[in-house]
């Protein structure tokens, strides 16, 4: 037997290990900025490392459970990013905390299960990634252990994510048991010849197990309030990281190993995915006009997210999930933003409340502006990264100019077009509320460097990919590619 | 033999017996310990299967559930101390400071 390559899964190995040395880092030294820029430090070196993996296009295999190809490698990145925002916003955000030491592990140990679920091809590999992400996610919530929210919010979480763990393992066995395998690739061969009704059942579960980590909708009730009682930095993570982890385990489970199913429960499988996406969209945006609560709001907003998200889980076509993978990049940076500028504003003692936004823009004129840049993207304005991302994502839905067009799918497309219009007015009241309404106080906030070198990360990325949107479409356009076929 | 539909039928037992559990308990405690049954049903389907197919597959993936399974034990019986500590009850109807 040979070794294993190991310099294929080195970007997860280092950010673990780093997860691994935080800790101790942290006994010796009692140093949270030390810390803090090990951890950013690891980051970027796993991120160079796939900036050269992706640079000399290396693709393998790690012991046929976790794939290096142009998807995992574009998702690995996206999931790195996530992490150094999450981290830089954190470097403040928790500096006033005990723990440090077991904040940044569990963080870099979160990472690090989103990252092997990217490449991971097989259910062992997506089931163990995605409980490391979850487990160490549970901890985060609760981290401000005598804050009676973040203690509430961590029992809602933990419960949920048992439950959400319990179902998809449930029908994770059942998958195994019909089609005698646990690895993508040969369930999607032996797929054909399965048994429908163990495999309807297992079907059934594993959406609703993951449906809870992607909030749609029956299964979305526990995210605005987790979302709520987390730290802001947490909640972050939780928004733009944890939730895609969940997309890419359905990407790789329906659109790897369903797509040869039996064609009568392939297209029985999109339409309730299609349902589910037009009732989730329209419930996070409908319920995300009532919100008086910054967090709340934006958790609602990223449900309706996830809606759209969905769409490629109806569509099934590489056009579809070249779409929904540029919409999970754009959002990472339009939402991680706007979810920073809250934490920011949390750091400051404010910015929890819809009310603490009046007058922002006389008081701080470069987080206002930054965050209208965020919220249009969101709805999908041009020229921003959100509007050429549901561009790609809702165009998918009628095909390519010349293709025979695919009338099944564009009432999905009228109620996400819809939707979009509805996320505008609550987004345009916050934008009101910075720019035309009086605060109480005129006085300016200061606001910390980390904070503001996260939030101009993410303008410079959304305003950019707005702008020239041609090179992130061709790198997700190989990795749909790699990903179906 | 046993034939597998013996197993298949005690584990959707046991998973339903769970799931009625946790969508009737009231003690985040009892929850707990409804959602580890629900679990381990899923880990007497591997297994089942595993040994009816002759494969290790099934096996390692049992194996990867317990450790998991632990690990989300240690993690959440530290979460209902704490909210016990902050709250004084682990009676899971009782916390509503957060909703909308």
């Amino acid at each position: 037997m040979t070794m294993p390559d190991f310099t294929l899964i080195a970007p997860q190995l280092i950010v673990l290990a780093a997860a691994l040395l935080v800790p101790g880092l942290y006994f010796l030294t009692r140093n949270d900025k030390l810390v803090g820029m090990f951890s950013i430090v690891s980051v970027l070196a796993a991120g160079l490392y796939l900036g050269w993996m992706m640079m000399e296009g290396v693709t393998g295999s790690f012991l046929d459970v976790y794939a290096v190809d142009e998807f995992s490698l574009l998702l690995t990145g996206m999931f790195l990013m996530v992490a150094l925002l999450v981290l830089l916003a954190s470097l403040k955000s928790v500096e006033r905390d005990r723990h440090h030491g077991e904040y940044y592990a569990l963080l870099l140990a979160a990472t690090a299960g989103m990252m092997f679920v990217a490449c991971a091809e097989d259910l062992i590999g997506i089931f163990v990634g995605v409980e490391l992400t979850s487990i160490s996610s549970y901890a985060l919530v609760a981290f401000r252990k005598n804050d009676p929210r973040a203690a509430e919010a961590a029992v809602k979480y933990l419960v949920i994510g048992g439950l959400s763990t319990a179902l998809t393992l449930y029908g994770f066995s059942l998958l195994y048991g019909v089609t005698q395998t646990t690895n993508l690739e040969a369930i999607a061969l032996a797929i054909g010849a399965a048994p429908t009704g163990g495999l309807l059942i297992s079907v059934a579960m594993i959406i609703a197990g993951l449906g809870f980590k992607i909030t749609t909708v029956p299964f979305h009730m526990w995210a605005p309030d987790v979302y709520e009682g987390a730290t802001a930095p947490v909640t972050t993570f939780l928004a733009v990281g944890s939730k895609k982890m969940g997309f890419v385990a359905f990407f790789k489970i329906f659109l790897v190993g369903f797509i040869a199913a039996q064609a009568t429960l392939v297209s029985d499988v999109q339409y309730a995915f299609a349902v589910l996406a037009a009732i989730t969209m329209t419930v996070g945006n409908v319920v995300a006009l009532s919100q008086t609560n910054m967090k709340r709001l934006l958790a609602y907003s990223s449900i309706a997210q996830g809606g759209y998200l969905m769409m490629v889980l109806a569509i099934m076509t590489p056009y579809a999930l070249t779409g929904g993978l540029f919409h999970m990049i754009t959002h990472v940076f339009m939402k991680g933003g706007a979810f920073i500028i809250v934490a920011a504003l949390c750091y400051l003692s404010m910015g929890e409340k819809l009310s603490d936004y009046k007058g922002l823009a006389k008081r701080a004129p470069v987080l206002a502006f930054a965050m209208l840049i965020f919220l249009f993207a969101l709805a999908g304005v041009p020229p921003l990264a959100g509007f050429v991302s549901k561009f790609v994502l809702f165009s998918s839905a009628v095909g390519f100019p010349g293709e025979l067009v695919e009338t099944q799918w564009i009432w999905l497309v009228f109620v996400a077009v819809i939707n979009s219009a509805i996320s505008l007015y609550y987004y345009a009241r916050v934008v009101k509320f910075m720019y035309v309404d009086e605060g109480e106080s005129i006085e300016p906030i200061k606001v910390p460097m980390p904070f503001m070198a996260a939030i101009l990360i993410c303008l410079v990325a959304v305003i950019a990919i707005g702008v020239f949107p041609e090179p992130v479409i061709t790198l997700c356009e190989n990795a749909a590619t790699a990903l179906m076929g | 033999m046993i034939p597998i539909e013996m197993f298949l039928g005690l584990s959707a037992v046991l998973f339903a017996v769970g799931a009625y559990g946790v969508l009737t308990k009231k003690n985040g405690l009892v929850v707990l310990m409804c959602i580890e049954m629900m679990l381990n049903a899923a880990n007497i389907n591997f297994i089942a299967f595993a040994a009816f197919f002759n494969d290790v597959a099934g096996q390692v993936f049992v194996i990867m559930a317990i450790s998991v399974a632990a690990a989300e034990v240690a993690v959440g019986i530290a979460i209902l101390l704490n909210l016990y500590k902050t709250s004084g009850t682990t009676d899971l109807e009782e916390i509503n400071i957060l909703r909308w």
